[in-house]
């Protein structure tokens, strides 16, 4: 047998289902290793929606979730990035688990994302004094920023889910559903809600819009007297909280 | 043309987070400290800010879990561009990794899997390690893992292909001292054998560890403090390789930094000993 298909029949043999009995002891050592570093890594990364549903249900989801999902990152810190996608199918009937897993999810991983360059104030006053055309550059987001529609009161929830301790109620539904956003400045990520029209602002930054059609996209939304408004307002904003890349360089 | 590497004869531990505080406040006797790669590729943030002051004060050894030198379907170009760019940002004393395979075609378990000694194995592996050792411009240490299975197709022993391996590709060698007891008395081999078996002149690092006992085999576990067996095995391989940089390796049950310490400072002195026994 070729070494291509020894190793696929280990790796089949290893990620089997537990019906299936390993051929030896030093198989059923893999066998349980495997399924231990994933099971672990997924209660390390999603941990306050473990506290959430609960051990046994955590640990139902995380063996389905091995079986449909098997790893194929080379880091194991990326394992989960389908568990919220899954564990909202799973509880369906309760929206909040797979709000709050996605919230839990990008907040680490905008902790650890690559650093770059961020347009911060400074940055815009040089680019404008060294005649950068601003306005009509691609807008670009800075690369830890995730977002998602949300329905309830996740961020509550993640919050008051810090410690062993809370035992914190169900989140009420939102009055609408809004989009969450996620990105990290300086060291600490962070997040918040976005009324509707800013929310398509923000998309429309994201596409790598620029300011000059974000400005019109507004007009549209809005009307002249308060786009003019909403633009300096989103900007100044969105530049003090680092959400803009500082692309002038790449 | 893959240089040489340069003597390093140090002595180190394992750069864990729940230490990170006392690493940047102090200076920790220890002559390097050793860093799992992929902990720290394509990362930023506080990670890569505490890693890089770390790199300020300490020298540091890059090691490596998810190469897959062996995979059949070969290494992944991404993952060698991003150990490259770390390795270009720390100015490591050495890259290292395992001789095993972590996955397949896209799959990765995320553990360090067997390999059967055959010679298309070794060919596998040695063209991995020479792409490797090409992207990365520099050579690389090769560990032995500690494993739970025989393949009745291994047509050599392992310290056999270890050092064919050196010999081909020109790599070096991490020994791991509790890996030969521990794959010794899972499979029945001689360490002696074993230590006799790996050249001289390409071990550039040891690492000690601890392991547990399971069902039916013992278990690489990273998880205690070295046994008094893998000392002694220690001491015979420094009689045999002479001065190396060693390291203790503690991934889980961490203790205390001052109980690791006191481990290291148990090495020095085994080395030592062996020193002064030599001369």
């Amino acid at each position: 047998m070729s070494l291509y298909l020894q190793q696929r029949e280990f790796l089949d043999e290893i990620a089997a289902d537990d019906d299936a009995p390993p051929s030896s002891p030093g198989m059923a050592v893999y066998r349980n290793a495997y399924r231990a570093r994933l099971s672990d890594a997924l209660a390390t990364s999603f941990e306050r929606t473990k506290r959430w549903v609960g051990d046994d249900a955590f640990a139902s989801a995380s063996a389905h979730y091995i079986i449909v999902s098997p790893p194929s990152r080379w880091s194991l810190d990326d394992y989960g990035h389908q568990f919220p996608e899954i564990l909202a199918e799973l509880f369906a009937q309760n929206p909040e688990v797979g709000e709050l897993a996605w919230l839990e999810w990008h907040m680490q991983r905008a902790f650890a994302a690559p650093d770059q360059a961020v347009l911060d104030l400074a940055g815009l006053t040089l680019a404008a004094d060294q005649g950068f055309d601003f306005e009509n550059a691609p807008s670009a987001l800075v690369g830890s920023f995730a977002t998602r529609i949300v329905t309830t009161a996740c961020i509550t929830l993640w919050q008051d889910l810090a410690s062993d301790e809370s035992a914190p109620l169900e989140p009420p539904m939102l009055d609408n559903a809004a989009a969450l956003i996620v990105w990290r400045a300086e060291f600490a990520p962070h997040f918040r809600l976005l009324d509707p029209i800013e929310t398509r602002a923000l998309e429309a930054a994201a596409k790598g819009h620029s300011f000059a059609k974000i400005c019109a996209l507004l007009v549209d939304l809005v009307g002249q007297d308060e786009a003019a408004v909403l633009a300096g307002g989103y900007l100044g904003q969105w530049v003090t909280a680092g959400l803009l890349a500082d692309t002038r360089s790449a | 043309m893959i240089e040489t590497l340069a003597p390093f004869h140090g002595f180190g531990l394992g750069l864990r987070k729940e230490h990170y505080g006392e690493f940047l406040a102090q200076e920790v006797p220890v002559d390097f400290v050793e860093v799992i790669s992929e902990n720290f590729m394509a990362t930023g943030g506080r990670a890569m800010h505490t890693l890089d002051a770390v790199r300020e004060r300490y020298q540091v050894a890059m090691h490596g879990v998810s190469l897959s030198i062996g995979s059949a379907s070969g290494l992944n170009r991404e993952y060698l561009s991003e150990l490259k760019a770390l390795a270009d940002r720390l100015r490591p004393l050495w890259v290292s990794d395992h001789l095993c395979w972590t996955g397949l075609g896209g799959t990765n378990s995320h553990d360090l899997l067997p390999l059967p000694y055959t010679e298309e194995a070794l060919d596998v592996v040695c063209a991995g390690i020479t792409l490797a050792q090409d992207v990365l411009e520099r050579p690389m240490l090769f560990e032995n893992p500690s494993s739970y299975v025989n393949f009745t197709e291994s047509s050599m022993t392992e310290w056999d292909f270890l050092r064919a391996m050196t010999e081909r590709t020109g790599c070096y060698l991490l020994l791991d001292v509790n890996n030969i007891y521990v794959s010794g008395q899972n499979h029945g081999f001689d360490p002696q054998a074993y230590l006799r078996g790996i050249p001289q002149d390409r071990v550039r690092q040891i690492h000690l560890a601890g392991h547990s006992q399971g069902e039916d085999l013992l278990i690489d576990t990273h998880d205690a403090p070295v046994c008094p067996e893998v000392w002694a095995l220690y001491a015979d391989a420094c009689a045999r390789f002479g001065a190396t940089a060693t390291m203790i390796e503690r991934d889980d049950n961490i203790p205390e930094l001052d109980e690791l310490l006191s481990e290291l400072g148990h090495a020095r002195a085994a080395a030592l000993q062996c020193q002064g026994v030599a001369a």
